[in-house]
């Protein structure tokens, strides 16, 4: 059996999984919503 | 496993950062800057004429008063701020590419997090620069062709094509990856893709305001229903008639139905789908969607749709999420209002999902005898798409007035006590604006008037706009030199267009009206991040379009997306066409 490619995420993602992504996104879109908010 | 791979290409991207960032501030690029920004350069040549002739008279005022020459600096032009935005953002990401990079060369990774996530940036900074070459040089090459082909064609084509950033980063990126192959060193980056896509998708909820949703909730909620359910319902028909496994049909109905690949993974556990159902699934959509993307846009301009009715459409007709914000931002590149609209029957389609998981498990137990049950509510909880829930949080807390002020619409807002003092209206205006009313109040004028209100059905929060709402419109703007309320606004603006209105008057109640409106700066940087988020993910979207995924969607599962897909995309058309109108 061929080796997986990725042995951590996947093969369209660094995460290893899609609610790893989605909640790192979500700490990541926060972040800059409140970046814009105190900087801009 | 050691993941980051020695190259020196990380150092050579931020070096060619840097020297664009220098090139741009030492003003040795301001020719070509002048071909690829060629309105932004209109208004700095406008500003720079009118401050050498102010530079003139104070000039020789100086010297007739025999003083030394005033110290003047030329006021900003919109072409100095692209420029110094270009600049500041090339210095920004080169500087630290150079620093990681000369940082990779000398470094000895060894397994673990940080080879694992050092890794990644090679890949970011890649798609950044392309997102670079694309965003300021290609688009606006492009853009300047197709206007300069105009007069010989008789049309735009790069805007028919719609050969914009968005479009042509993804053909750029399909075309790396088929020919020339992802370099090893950027491969672990273009996996960050679908991150920057979903995280570009949370922050648009700070663009939305309960108000818009107010207008667009009930029409998403109805066409959205009736398409997604009549995609599944319609999928699940053909695929049983044609001899398909079940969970092939079951999967590819979620996929037709929801939202594409995201929609495809979460019922596949509920069907109990195998992985080439899966990838026969996703290939369907990716190819059929890919083609969506093109087509739609030009479509859009051939018919002449605006921003909300194409919206709409993509957000309907189209099935993959990326390819929605690709199909929004290929049409309305430069602004972001399509693409709003688009991402919220995009998410109300996702919001679909437990619903059709639910009716896909039930009729897959049904039709599959001895189906293993599966437990829904695990099945849910643990497939839900996060991300959706964080466009909702985002969108209740600028609803609420966080990140801009409530009740902004598409980033304008309407606020009477910020309206400057030299933007109040003066006494020939109010008196023309006087003797419109008085001119509206007479037997004449006030039939008038009444017969163009009932005529042109002018409508206020659900009912009839009155002469004396009208008048009181007015009285208010003449007492008080501005526009008091968007309501006041709202109703003049429409009585203006009638026929014989005084210019002068009308032209007073425009500026009164503009001067009341203000932008919001927070909500122009969000756009910008977004701009830049969907740049990004929708470049490395490309990256990962294959020739063996295509190839993928063959056989039936071709033929039931194609007919599906079809049926939605014109349908949708029709819906769209006969009852979304433009409210903008």
């Amino acid at each position: 059996m061929e080796a997986p490619k990725f042995e951590r995420g996947t093969s369209l993602s660094i995460f290893v999984s899609d609610r790893r992504e989605d909640f790192s996104a979500l700490v990541f879109a926060f972040a800059i919503a409140f970046g814009v908010l105190f900087l801009v | 496993m050691v993941y980051t791979v020695k190259s020196p290409a990380l150092l050579i991207i931020g070096i060619i950062m840097m020297a664009w960032g220098w090139l741009n501030a030492s003003g040795n690029i301001d020719g070509m800057q002048s071909y690829l920004q060629k309105s932004a350069y209109g208004d700095h040549m406008k500003v720079k004429e009118k401050f050498d002739a102010e530079l003139r008279v104070a000039t020789e005022i100086a010297t007739a008063e025999g003083k030394p020459a005033p110290d003047m600096k030329m006021p900003k032009s919109k072409f100095d701020d692209a420029k110094a935005k270009q600049t500041q953002l090339s210095y920004y990401f080169g500087g630290a590419f150079v620093l990681i990079g000369l940082l990779t060369l000398v470094w000895k990774p060894s397994e673990g997090n940080l080879d694992y996530y050092m890794s990644v940036v090679p890949g970011i900074a890649f798609i950044l620069l392309i997102a670079f070459i694309v965003r300021w040089g290609l688009d606006p090459v492009f853009a300047n062709w197709g206007k300069a082909a105009q007069p010989t064609l008789g049309w735009d084509f790069a805007k028919i094509f719609n050969l914009n950033y968005v479009v042509l980063g993804i053909v750029i990126g399909i075309i790396i990856v088929n020919v020339l192959k992802i370099p090893s060193w950027a491969a672990n980056g273009v996996r960050t893709a679908r991150f920057f896509l979903k995280t570009g998708v949370i922050l648009l909820g700070t663009l939305y305001s309960a108000a818009e949703l107010a207008q667009l909730g009930m029409l998403s909620v109805v066409m959205i229903g009736i398409f997604v359910l009549g995609s599944v319902g319609i999928v699940l028909f053909m695929g049983k008639r044609m001899g398909s496994p079940n969970s092939m049909t079951a999967v590819l109905s979620a996929g037709m139905g929801v939202c594409g690949v995201s929609a495809t993974v979460a019922a596949s556990p509920v069907v109990q789908a195998k992985a080439e159902e899966i990838a026969y699934t996703i290939g369907t959509i990716l190819i059929w969607g890919v083609g969506c993307m093109f087509i739609f846009p030009t479509v859009g301009h051939i018919l002449g749709m605006g921003p909300v009715q194409f919206g709409a459409w993509a957000g309907t007709g189209i099935l993959n999420s990326a390819q929605v914000a690709g199909a929004a931002l290929a049409f309305d590149p430069h602004g972001i209002e399509t693409l709003k609209v688009a991402e919220i029957f995009n998410i109300t389609r996702v919001l679909f999902l437990p619903i059709i998981v639910l009716w896909l498990a039930a009729w897959y137990v049904k039709h599959e005898v001895g189906a293993e049950k599966v437990n829904l509510g695990q099945v849910l909880v643990a497939k839900f798409p996060v991300f959706v829930l964080g466009f909702i949080a985002m969108f209740a807390l600028s609803s609420a007035g966080m990140f801009a002020p409530a009740g902004h619409y598409q980033g304008k807002y309407f606020s009477s006590a910020e309206v400057k003092e030299d933007k109040l209206l003066k006494g020939k205006e109010t008196r023309a604006i006087d003797g419109e009313l008085t001119r509206l109040r007479s037997p004449d004028g006030a039939a008038a008037l009444t017969k163009y209100l009932q005529d042109k059905n002018v409508v206020l929060h659900g009912h009839k706009v009155t002469n004396d709402e009208v008048y009181k419109s007015l009285s208010d703007l003449v007492a008080n030199k501005k526009m008091m309320t968007r309501d006041d606004g709202d109703r003049l603006k429409s009585v203006v267009k009638m026929e014989g209105f005084d210019a002068v008057a009308k032209g007073a109640i425009e500026k009164a009206q503009k001067a009341a409106t203000h932008d919001s700066k927070s909500i122009r940087a969000y756009r910008d991040w977004i701009a830049w988020l969907f740049a990004f993910g929708l470049i490395g979207l490309g990256m990962q379009i294959t020739g063996k995924a295509l190839k993928q969607a063959g056989g039936k599962p071709l033929i039931i997306g194609g007919v599906v897909g079809t049926l939605k995309a014109v349908g949708s058309l029709i819906v769209v066409l006969l009852f979304v109108k433009e409210f903008i």
